[in-house]
């Protein structure tokens, strides 16, 4: 079973396009004429490398399935998709039969629902009747298939009280639960970790009634994308453990948003129940992430109820924080702020800060006659710095990777920065024979890459052709160049940038890839950069530092990257945001604002796609929506900000870019030639420093605080995928 | 029927509420005026009067102490006095006492609406933790 299940990567050796590949890449060459069969009598036109299945798809039949997956290869073998075809003695398997021309399918026929009945008895046979006490009860693909497809009486009858097939449980880790009797064999949790996650763990040992799914030896699913597996299990067998007992879908509601964990902005659907988010799924979107998000984004809600802050706080005269009331938290504000001037107020904006707040913060400031607005990740603001869009963005999208024919990844690592842009990485380096290069230290990636070396001089020789791989680059038909965010808070960040920017022209000059394709792409680490940067924040808190300010607003900024120290001893620090972390310990005043799930906000991701965030809980206590907090801050400082609601805001933040509320859109960006031309002034020379992506280990993505502030923080959860981390 | 002993009723009762002046401030306090005998006064200064010309249900009632003042309140009567007030009983308590007992709380009258209002507390775990700020130092 485990070999056949591998027969995608004999594509890749053979190098001829198989039936797998095809059906699961997005074909780039001109479609083959359709041929035409007949669905139920009805004649449809289909493409000739579709399958019955896809086929009577087109023909508006929807046919059971448990094994096939439309983004996994196909196995085959739950054989409930069986259908009568006219011409064979036996009912087809339709998920894994090709078309052919004139082809009869009769998909309601009697023969077809005896079929499917025995399939689905076979299935009960051995599956418990726990539906009541089964997470998956509700929204499980043998429930419903078996009130529509199953036999409508039972033959089990075990007299002699000998029980069902029982299997032993796996322990594969803290996130997800196994209940293996469940288990009707679809093999979707293999394919998924062998073809998307790229981690070899899951199998299946034994034949007939002895197969069993499993790790072989006992050890732990260790993958960032573990979370898919239990919505992929189209039975119970694998859950959420701590969803586990906690709501039923029906009860739940449910509400679509995106994610703020990575930079990608994931699309996900917050389930909700009682003012609670119970669980966050994936939310299908074929720029973004498929249909799969990673371990961070569907586990770190949890967070959301712990370490919140909820009433407005300010220091006692003993110097510890209280509860206290709105009113007298802003006046204590306007008490330290009102006889101050412009440059000695100061703000910064951390990793999940949303564009409606950071537009609000930027306003009041800009109205005290403050420019001091920082965001805490740093990007080189020499020569063009963030004025130019191109130098910050992925501006070849995520999508474009599943184009790409080279790929080179400086100082980054995919799989724990965003683990679903890895797996497209991955899907593409499989179907499309993506090659990829990586300068830097090399992590473990899941695919095959070659590992130029690890000294940012490498780019410099890459762009003079003294390395071998220049080479390489300028055979490319379409190449990209993907630059971890984190390499640009290094010391040479901006020769970093310069070296990257120059590559990317030399590359787009030397390949021909024409003036369409874009080369340089910046993979961020934090979910509010770019957005942070498109309304004019200047990247990185060097300013702060060489001018401290006496009145310091933090919003939702906690990486320390400015401390008590670096401040005059009599400086007042105010934090808004919504967990209580660094920012809150060192603030005099606390300013208790929404998660991403609170508020209806908006955020761009790396590639500068707008996205909104909808609300999906109110926020806890006495917390709100960040920009009102700035806003009747303003009013009592006295530069009221014009505007009251939301799409007032809206309209301010598209005053100042546009882009930002083109929600759903990419936002092209340009100037490349300029931008280099510019980079050319920057006197800074590169180091020797190995460039060295941040987060090396599964351990590092779970514990992530540098670049996930608070939400992360701290949780119980946490502690245990701690555990993922050291075995 | 003669209209005079309506008029020496009517100056009777004038006459044991305390003249013009008490009988204005009573009629203010209460909104009744009643002639009866005081039958007895409870350890918290509240006076029990009877009157069977009235007919039953009217024919006992407290007249609340003074130093409630307009607050007076139902709860205020001690259960001794509440069971001959409701006619369980034809026996005030001045005629048999209430058998005293150690266990036998003192009587309060009902908190709601004040500050020594109970408020039952929650025994569900919040959904939320909020977050608490280190000690200072």
């Amino acid at each position: 079973m485990a070999t056949l299940l591998r027969l995608w990567p004999l594509k890749r050796g053979l190098g001829c396009p198989g039936f797998i590949g095809t059906l699961a890449s997005r074909a780039q060459s001109t479609a083959p004429e359709k041929i035409e069969i007949f669905v139920n009598d009805k004649p449809v036109k289909v493409d000739p490398r579709s399958t019955v299945l896809q086929a009577c798809a087109e023909g508006g039949v929807q046919i059971p399935r448990f094994c096939f997956h439309e983004r996994l290869s196909i196995a085959g073998n739950c054989r409930m998709c069986l259908v009568q075809v006219e011409g064979s003695p036996k009912p087809v398997a339709s998920c894994a039969m090709p078309v052919m021309k004139g082809m009869k399918i009769k998909t309601d026929s009697p023969d077809t629902r005896k079929a499917r009945e025995g399939v689905m008895e076979f299935l009960l046979v051995n599956h418990p009747l726990d539906c009541p006490i089964c997470d998956q009860g509700g929204e499980c693909d043998l429930q419903d298939q078996s009130m529509n497809y199953g036999s409508d009486r039972s033959r089990f009858t075990d007299m002699e009280f000998a029980g069902k097939r029982a299997v032993e449980d796996k322990n594969i880790g803290p996130l997800v639960k196994t209940i293996m009797t469940r288990c009707i064999h679809c093999t979707r949790c293999i394919r998924f970790a062998s073809e998307v996650a790229g981690v070899e763990d899951l199998g299946t040992t034994g034949r007939g009634n002895d197969m069993v799914v499993g790790t072989y030896v006992e050890k732990l699913f260790k993958s960032e994308l573990s979370g898919n597996v239990i919505d992929l299990c189209p039975v119970g067998a694998l859950t959420s453990k701590p969803y586990a007992f906690t709501a039923r879908p029906w009860e739940t509601r449910k509400i679509e948003s995106v994610d703020v964990m990575d930079a990608l902005g994931s699309n996900i659907v917050v389930s909700t129940r009682g003012g609670e988010v119970m669980r966050v799924l994936p939310r299908i979107h074929e720029d973004i992430n498929e249909e799969w998000i990673s371990d961070k984004t569907r586990f770190a809600y949890d967070g959301l109820k712990r370490q919140r802050l909820v009433t407005p706080m300010a220091k006692n005269a003993q110097g510890q924080l209280v509860s206290t009331e709105w009113e007298e938290a802003f006046f204590r504000i306007v008490e330290k702020t009102v006889s101050l001037s412009g440059d000695q107020i100061a703000a910064i904006a951390g990793g999940h800060c949303d564009a409606e707040a950071l537009v609000a913060l930027k306003d009041i400031l800009n109205k005290l006659g403050s420019e001091a607005l920082c965001t805490e990740e740093v990007f080189p603001m020499d020569a063009a710095g963030t004025d130019l869009r191109s130098n910050y963005l992925m501006n070849g999208r995520i999508v474009g990777v599943e184009e790409a024919d080279k790929l080179l990844l400086i100082g980054t690592n995919p799989r724990y920065e965003a683990p679903v842009f890895n797996a497209k990485i991955r899907k593409s380096w499989i179907h499309n024979d993506l090659d990829v290069a990586v300068i830097g230290q090399q992590p473990d990636l899941t695919y095959e890459c070659e590992h130029l070396g690890e000294s940012p001089k490498l780019i410099q020789d890459l762009v003079d052709g003294k390395h071998p791989y220049s080479k390489v680059l300028a055979g490319a038909k379409k190449p990209m160049i993907i630059v971890g965010s984190a390499m640009f808070q290094r010391a040479d960040g901006a020769a970093v940038h310069r070296a990257v920017s120059s590559l990317a022209q030399t590359v787009r000059a030397k390949s021909g890839c024409g003036e369409d394709w874009r080369v340089l792409n910046v993979l961020h680490r934090v979910a509010s950069q770019v957005a942070a940067l498109d309304l004019g924040y200047k990247a990185g808190v060097e300013v702060i530092r060489n001018n401290p300010p006496k009145v310091l607003f933090l919003l939702g900024a906690d990486d320390n990257t400015i401390t008590r120290d670096d401040l005059p001893k009599d400086s007042f620090i105010v934090y808004i945001g919504s967990h209580g972390d660094n920012g809150a310990s060192m603030a005099d005043v606390v300013l208790p604002g929404a998660a991403y799930t609170e508020k209806n906000s908006t955020y761009v991701n790396t590639e500068g796609r707008a996205q909104q965030t909808r609300l999906a809980v109110t926020p806890p206590g006495m917390a709100r929506e960040d920009w009102k907090i700035i806003r009747a801050l303003s009013e009592i400082l006295g530069v009221t900000l014009p505007y009251d609601d939301l799409n007032e805001v809206r309209e301010r933040l598209e005053e100042v870019s546009p882009n930002l509320t083109r929600y759903g859109d990419v936002e092209e960006a340009n100037y490349f030639k300029q931008s280099e031309e510019l980079a050319k002034g920057i006197k800074q020379q590169l180091s020797d420093q190995p460039l060295t992506p941040p987060q090396l280990a599964l351990k590092d993505f779970y514990m992530t605080d540098a670049d996930i502030t608070s939400i992360t923080d701290n949780v119980a959860l946490r502690e245990s995928c701690h555990g993922v981390g050291q075995q | 029927m003669s209209v005079l002993p309506k008029f020496r009723t009517f100056f009777k009762i004038i006459k044991e509420n305390g003249g013009v002046v008490g009988s204005f401030l009573k009629l203010y306090r209460t909104e009744e005026l009643k002639d009866g005998t005081l039958v007895g006064q409870d350890k918290y200064g509240h006076k029990y009067y009877e009157n069977k010309r009235y007919f039953i249900a009217r024919s006992r009632w407290v007249d609340y102490a003074d130093d409630v003042g307009m607050d007076y309140d139902g709860s205020q009567v001690p259960p001794e006095w509440h069971r001959w007030l409701h006619y369980m009983t034809d026996d005030p308590p001045t005629k048999v006492p209430p058998v005293t007992r150690k266990y036998i709380l003192d009587h309060i009258e009902n908190r709601t609406g004040t500050h020594e209002q109970y408020v039952p507390y929650s025994t569900t775990k919040p959904k939320v933790h909020a977050w608490q700020s280190p000690r200072a130092n």
